[in-house]
């Protein structure tokens, strides 16, 4: 692990402190899979943000483990003159699953907003600090308790409540 | 940041959150739910001023993740390039590199296999991008480039509808290759079709750069610097207008883009102008990228489909490719079955709506269809926009001709919009 440690620090030009660092993982050559867990995520980010200058952030998936949640932050290290970019996989570990709850990244990317938004809705998982944690996408009679991505619910059950809010839309609009 | 990028933070829609100052608001959308990508937009203006603009999306989910959970990955491949209506193949393409790394099948693709992928994936924004300037001439009152566009447009269609038997939706890929092949005189059918095709773009490249009509409502209007858009992170030509000189197909390599000759486009003005000439500086160079294909193809010869099995060993990827429109991500995780577990799909649009609303601020109301339509949004959702007098309470709806009829007019006479 140390070594794909090291050569990620010298793409990046910074330490990453190890107590922060869960593993990395080299996927192949220039794309790297980074773990953290929920109480060292937001200081690590900062790091990379702040002193490494990664601005560009992808896209955020939640994923549904066993008996965790995980977040991935998607974000590009851009090496401009070469015209270059380092996909790192920023994933968030050990989120628990009764009472999801992870630190916001907004701060330092405003992409965050949407991406963080669309987990809340999907998953449920609370963004800690986030100014506005709102529904996005998910109409607006959605049931509030029903997180529709996660495996408890099975495609026939979103099927259901799907035609029954479309139901209930079209016997208000009479 | 939060205080610098507020206005995302309203969500009332009759405009009583507005912001100090604004006195009109208009409503755009939120439109037909078979439109692609359907979105509701609210501009708070003072006189003809933009104040703030702001979003709201998410009224065409249509499951696409969840659906993905559970069909095989066999039977994903044809649903993946439904997540778009125009960018299908890059979609599917983006799709068969993940399954082939997961599978561990990434070797055994054939130069050939590769070449059709990439001939399919440059056609489309070949015909994407023509689409779009097209529409832009007619949000900025020039019809007569729009049929202009739209008819050579028909060239290129021709050729994928040759190739593949569809127009829109390919679907010409699979893990481990293609299903069609490009017979050899297919190939040369379609060579003089291509230079056909060039002089036509290199023609649409001299209105729009010397027709002062239409310069002059793209030029210097909706201005993203580049320090702006570093905060706001637009991807694709809309971060190459504003001098971000990023493409996938540069920046991680897929297929065999880093072994063919090509240039990347990029401008440093940030105006809608320079995501136009991106643009059609980038429909020449993959119109060059098309010919050298298909005279590669000739001398390439191999296996079209390599083996996959059904079921994917456990794993997570990473891909991403490069959409007419933009970056375009997924991730997928395998747990060993014949369907995945997870299934990411994040389109290009969604990551340039923030970059869009920072291009509105401080613009006049009737540069507002050029400045929407700059991130190409697939949005025949713009037909009806409602306007609300604050003081009188007085409601005005239009359909979008009139909208941007009105724009024209007080554009062109210099008169205010209202």
């Amino acid at each position: 692990m140390s070594d794909v440690l090291k050569e990620l620090e010298g793409i990046l030009n910074v330490t990453l402190p190890g107590n922060l660092v869960e593993e990395v993982i080299k996927v192949e050559e220039g794309h790297f899979d980074v773990m953290s867990n929920v109480t060292n995520a937001f200081e690590l980010m900062k790091i990379l943000r702040e002193d490494a200058g990664i601005y560009h952030l992808s896209t955020i998936s939640g994923v549904e483990k066993d008996d965790e949640f995980n977040v991935c932050y998607h974000i590009q290290h851009r090496i401009e003159d070469e015209f270059r970019e380092v996909p790192i996989n920023f994933i968030i570990t050990k989120i628990d699953k009764n009472k999801p709850k992870t630190p916001s990244m907004l701060e330092f990317f405003v992409a965050a907003d949407y991406y963080e938004r669309e987990i809340y809705d999907f998953y449920g998982i609370y963004f800690e600090n986030h100014p506005f944690l709102q529904r996005l996408i998910l109409p607006e009679r959605w049931p509030d308790d029903v997180k529709p991505m996660r495996k408890e619910y099975g495609w026939e059950q979103i099927k259901e409540i799907t035609m029954k809010i479309t139901k209930e839309g079209l016997e208000e609009a009479k | 940041m939060t205080e610098q990028y507020r206005s995302r933070f309203r969500t009332l829609t009759d405009g009583s959150d507005a912001p100090p100052g604004a006195d009109h608001h208009i409503f755009i959308g939120p439109q037909h739910p078979w439109a692609e990508e359907p979105a509701h937009f609210i501009i708070h203006l003072k006189g003809e001023r933009v104040v703030e603009a702001d979003i709201r999306i998410g009224f065409n989910l249509r499951g696409i993740e969840k659906a993905m959970e559970n069909k095989t990955w066999r039977q994903n491949t044809m649903l993946i390039p439904r997540a778009c209506g125009i960018c299908s193949a890059v979609h599917q393409n983006v799709y068969v590199r993940l399954v082939d790394k997961l599978a561990g099948v990434e070797d055994q693709i054939s130069e050939r296999a590769r070449l059709i992928r990439m001939f399919s994936l440059e056609a489309e924004r070949i015909h994407s991008h023509i689409l779009w300037y097209g529409i832009l001439a007619h949000d900025a009152g020039f019809d007569t480039m729009l049929h202009v566009t739209w008819r050579d447009r028909e060239i290129i269609m021709d050729i994928v509808e040759d190739f593949s038997g569809n127009r829109v939706n390919p679907a010409l890929m699979l893990p481990g290759g293609v299903k069609r092949d490009i017979p050899k005189e297919k190939a040369d059918r379609a060579q003089p079709m291509l230079d056909k095709l060039i002089k036509q773009v290199e023609y649409h490249k001299k209105v729009f750069t010397e027709e002062a009509s239409i310069r002059n409502r793209l030029e210097d209007v909706g201005v993203l610097t580049k320090e702006d858009a570093k905060k706001v992170t637009p991807n694709g030509p809309t971060g190459r207008g504003s001098g971000l000189p990023f493409d996938v197909r540069k920046a991680t390599p897929y297929e065999l883009y880093d072994k063919i000759d090509w240039n990347l486009v990029y401008y440093n003005e940030g105006d809608i102008l320079a995501t136009t000439l991106v643009r059609l500086d980038e429909t020449l160079e993959s119109l060059q990228i098309c010919k050298q294909i298909l005279e590669q193809l000739e001398s390439t010869q191999g296996e079209l489909l390599a083996r996959v099995k059904q079921r994917i060993p456990e794993g997570s990827y990473f891909a991403r490719g490069e959409a007419p429109r933009g970056e375009d991500v997924h991730y997928g995780i395998a747990n060993g079955t014949d369907t995945p577990e997870r299934y990411k799909i994040r389109a290009p649009s969604l990551g340039n709506i923030d970059a869009t609303l920072k291009r509105m601020d401080g613009e006049y109301v009737a540069d507002m269809p050029v400045i929407l339509r700059s991130y190409d949004p697939c949005f025949s959702c713009t037909n009806r926009v409602m306007i609300i007098n604050e003081v009188t309470g007085e409601k005005m709806i239009l359909n979008q001709d009139e909208f941007a009829r009105k724009a024209i007019k007080a554009k062109k006479y210099n008169r205010p919009f209202f």
